[in-house]
């Protein structure tokens, strides 16, 4: 009798440890999965910009260093390896397209063109997606950090190793900040 | 609420289920009646000896369980596995256009919106040509889905509105409610249009005692009162849901603002399929109102509300959103100072006023052509004005990228010049240099009207006002005299050469256009697409006072 007891209370034991466990990895795959999607559209980002510099270079002699910069910041944030040195170059390379469209206002015969207008559509498409899919990194970081440090299952985790993960930091100027600012619905 | 999408979408299977043996024991219930309801009228003497029941005999009550639950699967396969198809018939949707800048827009957003949910279902998008405002979401067993949103809709809203009420249509689609309310509605929208046939042939009332109708009738308005309770839920979670992905609550509250203020219930949706709207398209007094009742008769919940609950996450009142919107309308409406140049052609005459647009497609304009701004009357040489030489540079980069494309095959019908393809209101058109007519296709038209970037000059103003007022009189006139109509020759159509007819836009909106009737174009002359615009932009509608003799003279 007593061994019966014994027997289902271990498998049951094994059986919640197989759960948890394949729980958690599902979770960390979702989590890679997610960074792969920020990577994407990233990358996305970077092969936009060599065509709005084309298109700009021609009607901006005086901005050479705005446009330098853009293509430096650029350089960096493809060559940064580590999360948090990518977060700071992309924050960078934001900063330096935001510059760019801002004394593009200046030019009205570039905001009436064409092109312009089309790659002003895909950038903000773009910056909306990197946006959107470093929310659903971030939230899937912080689901997975919550199942790997609650009680039961952080026995789990820290049995097999399971490490954490890097939230990747919002830029200053982030899309989640109360929308109290009236302008937010004329961008 | 949940963070993968998958689990709810778990949770939702069983009202499906719900739904299947909802549809079973309608088809049970129908064949029992049918049964026996057969066996009352026939004189069944000769087989049985005594009165028959079906419920009295097992074995007959089983075949017809058998039966029904067979037409029953059958029923649900057809139509829940087609339900996508079914729905886009209804609604004669079409796929957005990638050449056109505000369809690439939308196209966009929906990318987008993939990209927030971490990509766990592909979903599509068509665009409805109705001017009003309203977006719808199908889905269906086979896995498909589709977002369906009007013209009036993609044209009328800014990017992060449209990107809250895509996010909405996506929720619904993402947590299976509307995989739900499709095969809801395409299992009992069929019953729904055929009883309302039903309805319309049988005037006498001959129906009235027919009991398998009676039952019928009862199912489906029954069936509908389980949705609709059902659905008011929903569009709160799915506002909540859309502003988790947008986080943009303001947006949300603004396209609410917008559509209820101007654009709603607009009839293009049949019944059966207006809980899948984003709002309810159709009007009703219970629309606003709260309740039990209304809980239970309506699809949609007051927008009041919807927009109270947003608002009050965006920490905005409802004032200041009122008179941030009207802003918006008034600085949209203002006026732009037309500023007008004339220049010298090659025969040394002075030519003009010209718009910057109109100087830009003059063809015997050189960069040594000597050109004058009528605001500034000052003379100078075309390349030394900047905006002029911008031009330049346009047209060399047009040929450059496009050899020979810009311009279309068609001749204009007045001045017999080729026609070229330009972008209007962001969508493609074909128009004239010199007489500035417009040809469109008319799946375009819609479009057109519905976007409102185009600012118009008080010259198009006054000028539609009078037109209408005109055409407006001259209709009454025919009307009081019954007098014989006079046509006026008529162009031939640029596209296949037959002649077009000049009629009337519409009878609430007194613009004459030329229609083909063969290869479905529209004609505009010079002014008159922006004469239409403006007046089914602002609701400008004549005013005649038919009891003022005077104005019949």
């Amino acid at each position: 009798m007593v061994n019966w007891i014994l027997i289902t209370v271990i498998t049951l034991f094994l059986l919640w440890t197989i759960f948890i466990y394949n729980r958690l990895v599902a979770l960390r795959n979702e989590v890679k999965n997610a960074w792969h999607q920020i990577d994407v559209q990233l990358k996305r980002r970077h092969d936009l910009i060599p065509n709005l510099v084309t298109v700009v270079k021609g009607y901006m002699e005086f901005e050479r260093d705005t446009l330098e910069r853009v293509t430096a910041a650029r350089t960096r944030a493809i060559s940064a390896v580590k999360i948090r040195d990518k977060a700071v170059a992309e924050d960078m390379l934001t900063q330096a397209l935001e510059r760019l469209f801002a004394v593009m206002e200046n030019y009205p015969v570039l905001k009436s063109n064409e092109n312009v207008m089309q790659l002003q559509e895909e950038f903000t498409s773009t910056e909306n997606r990197i946006a959107f899919a470093r929310q659903l990194y971030n939230d899937l970081v912080a689901n997975y950090m919550t199942k790997r440090e609650v009680f039961p299952d952080n026995i789990i985790a820290s049995l097999f190793a399971f490490r954490g993960a890097e939230y990747f930091f919002a830029e200053k100027a982030d899309r989640s900040r109360p929308a109290a600012d009236i302008s937010i619905g004329t961008k | 609420m949940p963070l993968t999408f998958i689990d709810i979408e778990k949770k939702k299977t069983w009202r499906i289920g719900v739904l299947l043996i909802f549809l079973i024991f309608l088809y049970f219930c129908t064949m029992i009646v049918l049964v026996q309801g057969v066996f009352l009228i026939v004189p069944n003497r000769i087989i049985f000896t005594e009165p028959f029941f079906i419920f009295t005999n097992p074995e007959y009550l089983l075949i017809v369980i058998g039966i029904s639950f067979v037409l029953a699967v059958i029923h649900f396969y057809f139509s829940a596995f087609r339900s996508v198809m079914i729905v886009m018939e209804n609604i004669n949707a079409s796929p957005p256009d990638p050449e056109d800048g505000i369809h690439r827009r939308l196209m966009n957003i929906v990318d987008e919106i993939h990209v927030v949910t971490g990509d766990k279902r592909k979903i599509k998008c068509v665009v409805i040509p109705s001017l009003s405002m309203n977006a719808l979401a199908v889905a269906d067993f086979r896995g498909e889905a589709v977002i369906a949103v009007t013209e009036g809709l993609v044209s009328r809203l800014t990017r992060p509105q449209l990107e809250a009420v895509l996010a909405h249509e996506a929720y619904h689609i993402i947590s299976g409610d509307c995989l739900e309310t499709s095969v809801a509605a395409s299992l009992f929208g069929m019953y729904a249009s055929a009883l309302e046939r039903m309805m319309d042939s049988g005037e006498e009332g001959s129906m009235g005692f027919h009991p398998v109708f009676l039952l019928f009738w009862l199912l489906v308005k029954f069936s509908n009162l389980l949705n609709m309770f059902i659905s008011r839920e929903r569009e709160y979670r799915a506002d909540a849901a859309s502003v988790r992905m947008t986080r943009n609550p303001l947006a949300m509250a603004e396209a609410l603002h917008l559509i209820s203020r101007n654009w709603t219930g607009s009839g293009f949706i049949s019944s059966g399929i207006e809980m899948l709207c984003f709002v309810s398209p159709r009007i009703t007094s219970l629309d606003e109102s709260e309740g039990w009742w209304a809980d239970l008769m309506s699809t949609h919940p007051p927008i009041r509300k919807r927009m109270e609950i947003l608002l009050k996450m965006a920490r905005v009142s409802i004032s200041k959103l009122e008179a941030k919107v009207n802003a918006e309308t008034e600085t949209f409406v203002s006026d732009t100072p037309e500023v007008v140049y004339y220049a010298l052609d090659p025969k040394h005459q002075w030519q003009g006023p010209y718009t910057y647009t109109e100087l830009a497609s003059i063809s015997w304009l050189t960069p040594n052509t000597w050109i004058s701004s009528g605001n500034e009357q000052t003379i100078m040489k075309a390349s030394e004005n900047k905006l002029m030489s911008a031009i330049f540079t346009e047209r060399l980069n047009l040929a450059l990228n496009s050899a020979g494309k810009e311009v279309s095959g068609f001749i204009c019908p007045t001045c017999r010049q080729p026609l070229s393809d330009v972008s209007y209101e962001k969508t493609k058109v074909h128009q004239c240099n010199f007489c500035g007519g417009i040809l469109i296709e008319n799946v375009k038209v819609p479009r057109i009207l519905a976007r409102n970037e185009k600012c118009f000059t008080t010259r198009v103003k006054s000028l539609a006002k009078a037109v209408i007022m005109d055409n407006q009189r001259s209709i009454a006139i025919k009307k009081l005299k019954g007098a014989g109509v006079k046509t006026k020759p008529s162009i031939l159509c640029p596209k296949c050469k037959n002649p077009m007819f000049r009629t009337f836009y519409s009878l609430a909106y007194l613009i004459e256009i030329d229609k083909c009737g063969v290869c479905n174009t529209t004609w505009f002359d010079k002014d008159e697409l922006e004469m239409l615009q403006y007046i089914i932009e602002n609701k400008i509608t004549p005013k005649v006072d038919v009891f003022d003799p005077d104005q019949f003279s």
